[in-house]
């Protein structure tokens, strides 16, 4: 009988597809991820490719012309044009005031708005909202409130008895008040990131800790700052390398003045190849960007995982 | 001395009573067990002992000194988690010294106090291990662990082993008891696993809907149940209900009380004879074959399906027709209010 069996299930039936159904699923696979597949061919790595190409050349947008030059560019911006690093120092002071106050800002909203309580969902989408909110618009808005003598900014301190300056063309101030109005824009998307992670922890932890006798900062301290670590990362990571690819404040706000102040390596790229169409050095600054960007993601991540160790 | 007593303890959440007058005295030393269904109450009275969540109204001392204002960390008392509640990023030392730390212990003395505990528990070789890299079992003696670090007054345990798989549960329950039978503190319990309640207890209460239905030594609620709801919640397989006047098929000379308007029999304490009119008859409609015993579902003649526990030997056919007796002072008669019944 067992052997009957056996040798009906053995003899291969005639309706076999002629893919097996490890090969079957294999193709649908590929065919669920070839729309973004291709989208990341044909607009990611192909522009990546030609911007390659493109920082080794001298092409000017005007003439149409194209010369290779070989590593040129990328010696002109690091050895002989002084510009270049005083528009990496502004980047890097716009990253430095931008990511350590958007992040402990975010962590504050976060750790408010992180349990519920009546009207928690309204101040969430308050703070939320300037993250959907168009760049442009926001940038012009505050460009008109952040004005010398009229703008309601000022306005709002002579009240109470300041002298306000004229914060986006003195040069002392135009880097800050650029920061300022970035991180309120920004920082909800941080915040949510951080409201995500905070609910994730459990209740338990912090219970347990209660009983054994921890302060409220001592289990912030001990506890919830370190599982937060990983979330803490990632926001840094997305927020540092979001203010270096900062372009459309500084393109509204202050194009880059007063006196260069607020010059940053985006619209510095940007000024190279649409305002003096030197698209072949342009395109090295953004191959150098790059390079910056991975260098400092790397760090991080390096680092952060040490201290989890 | 480190009793407990609950004066009429209360607990709303907004709207809803979840606690609605609990009275009980618990001595110290004493292992109790507060059992009873999912949403009764048994978790939130936990938590109210221990100071996690506040009292609504009523009164709750731990000795003699009311602590209904007291913050949790200064009630002594130490709570094991259902989840553990290991921290993560700690290894096992430091999840273990974790309150002594923060209560500013010298290091020494902490180093001292964890040792014994791990000692204690069989943890040496994985003090320095992280909770991920324990088993289900070995967090929660990690667990455990951390409560006898600060030496509390009082146990609080919420639920700890229902995270394990069966075989280690009983493994666990034999050594929180023998961590009872050692330190001898008072150790309060909560679980919806009846057969916990009954191996651990030397009291069990059981709750339902916020209220106690009985107070009792596992021996007393088992032959004694005051009520059906107990009488059903405790013991496994449960108690079968019959109509009063099924009694005296069950046993010939039993005399229900005048007020019974239900008899209850437990599977276990029904024996299998030939089928006459003067028994309990009914037809097998299932028989479970559990390894050292069968559990027989038997159809009554009105209908109802009553369990009997079979030691399997000669057991009856599926279909066939039995009779079912028991004895006279294994049947527990209840009220039309469920109540148990009065002789």
């Amino acid at each position: 009988m067992t052997e009957t069996i056996l040798r009906q299930t053995t003899a291969r039936p005639k309706d076999v597809p002629w893919l097996s159904l490890k090969y079957r699923e294999m193709l649908e696979a590929w065919l669920f991820i070839s729309p973004t597949l291709i989208g990341f061919l044909i607009f990611f790595l192909g522009p990546l490719m030609a911007i390659v190409y493109y920082s080794m050349t001298e092409w000017n947008l005007l003439t149409q012309q194209a010369t290779f030059v070989g590593l040129d560019n990328f010696q002109d911006a690091l050895f002989v044009n002084p510009d270049f690093w005083h528009v990496v120092r502004n980047s890097v002071i716009f990253a430095l005031g931008l990511v350590p106050l958007n992040m402990a800002l975010a962590l504050t909203l976060a750790l408010a708005l992180s349990r519920p309580f009546f009207g928690v969902v309204f101040f969430r989408t308050v703070f939320f909202a300037p993250v959907i909110t168009s760049a442009i618009a926001w940038a012009i808005v505050w460009k008109f409130l952040l004005q010398g003598e009229a703008g309601a900014v000022n306005q709002m301190l002579a009240w109470v008895g300041i002298d306000g300056p004229n914060w986006l063309r003195e040069p002392n101030w135009a880097m800050a008040a650029v920061i300022v109005t970035r991180v309120i824009k920004m920082v909800g998307l941080n915040m949510i990131l951080y409201i995500a992670a905070l609910q994730a922890i459990l209740r338990d932890y912090e219970d347990a800790a209660r009983l054994e006798g921890a302060s409220r900062w001592q289990i912030f301290r001990m506890i919830i700052w370190p599982l937060l670590a990983p979330t803490t990362l990632v926001i840094m990571v997305i927020t540092t390398i979001g203010s270096f690819k900062v372009f459309d404040h500084i393109y509204q706000m202050t194009g880059g003045g007063p006196e260069n102040g607020t010059l940053v390596l985006a619209y510095y790229i940007y000024q190279q190849g649409f305002e003096f169409f030197d698209v072949g050095y342009a395109s090295a600054l953004a191959m150098i960007m790059f390079v910056i960007v991975m260098v400092l993601t790397v760090v991080q991540v390096t680092v952060r995982r040490r201290g989890m160790e | 001395m480190t009793g407990l007593v609950l004066k009429d303890l209360k607990k709303r959440f907004g709207g809803t009573q979840v606690i609605r007058g609990v009275d009980l005295a618990i001595e110290d030393g004493e292992f109790v067990v507060f059992v009873g269904p999912s949403g009764c109450g048994k978790s939130t009275l936990l938590r109210m002992i221990s100071g996690l969540e506040d009292i609504t109204s009523g009164e709750l001392y731990i000795g003699d000194r009311l602590v209904n204002d007291v913050q949790a960390a200064k009630r002594g008392v130490a709570m094991v988690f259902q989840s553990y509640a290991l921290y993560p990023h700690l290894n096992v030392r430091d999840n273990m010294g974790f309150g002594l730390k923060v209560r500013k212990v010298p290091a020494a003395e902490r180093e001292r106090r964890v040792n014994e505990a791990a000692a204690t528990l069989k943890l040496d070789a994985l003090l320095h291990r992280y909770p991920r890299e324990l088993s289900g079992g070995q967090r929660q003696r990690v667990a455990i662990g951390r409560a006898i670090v600060g030496n509390p007054d009082v146990f609080l345990f919420d639920e700890p082993l229902s995270n394990l798989d069966a075989e280690l549960r009983v493994h666990m329950r034999s050594e929180i008891a023998s961590l009872h039978k050692r330190l001898s503190t008072t150790m309060v319990y909560v679980t919806h696993d009846q057969i916990e309640a009954m191996t651990l207890a030397d009291k069990i209460v059981v709750l339902r809907d916020g209220l106690i239905e009985q107070v009792g030594s596992p021996r007393e609620l088992y032959e004694r149940p005051g009520n059906l709801f107990v009488a059903q919640f405790i013991g496994s397989p449960k108690m079968n209900i019959l109509p009063a006047a099924s009694a005296r098929l069950l046993a010939p000379f039993a005399t229900p009380p005048a007020s019974a308007e239900s008899v209850g029999v437990r599977p276990e304490h029904l024996a299998v004879v030939e089928p006459s009119d003067n028994v309990l008859r009914g037809k097998i409609a299932l028989s479970e074959y559990t390894g050292a015993v069968t559990l027989m579902h038997v159809e009554l003649p009105n209908g109802q399906t009553c369990l009997v526990v079979h030691d399997g030997k000669d057991l009856p056919a599926f279909g066939s027709e039995i009779g079912l007796m028991a004895d006279r002072q294994n049947l527990h008669f209840f009220d039309r209010n469920q109540m148990a019944a009065q002789q």
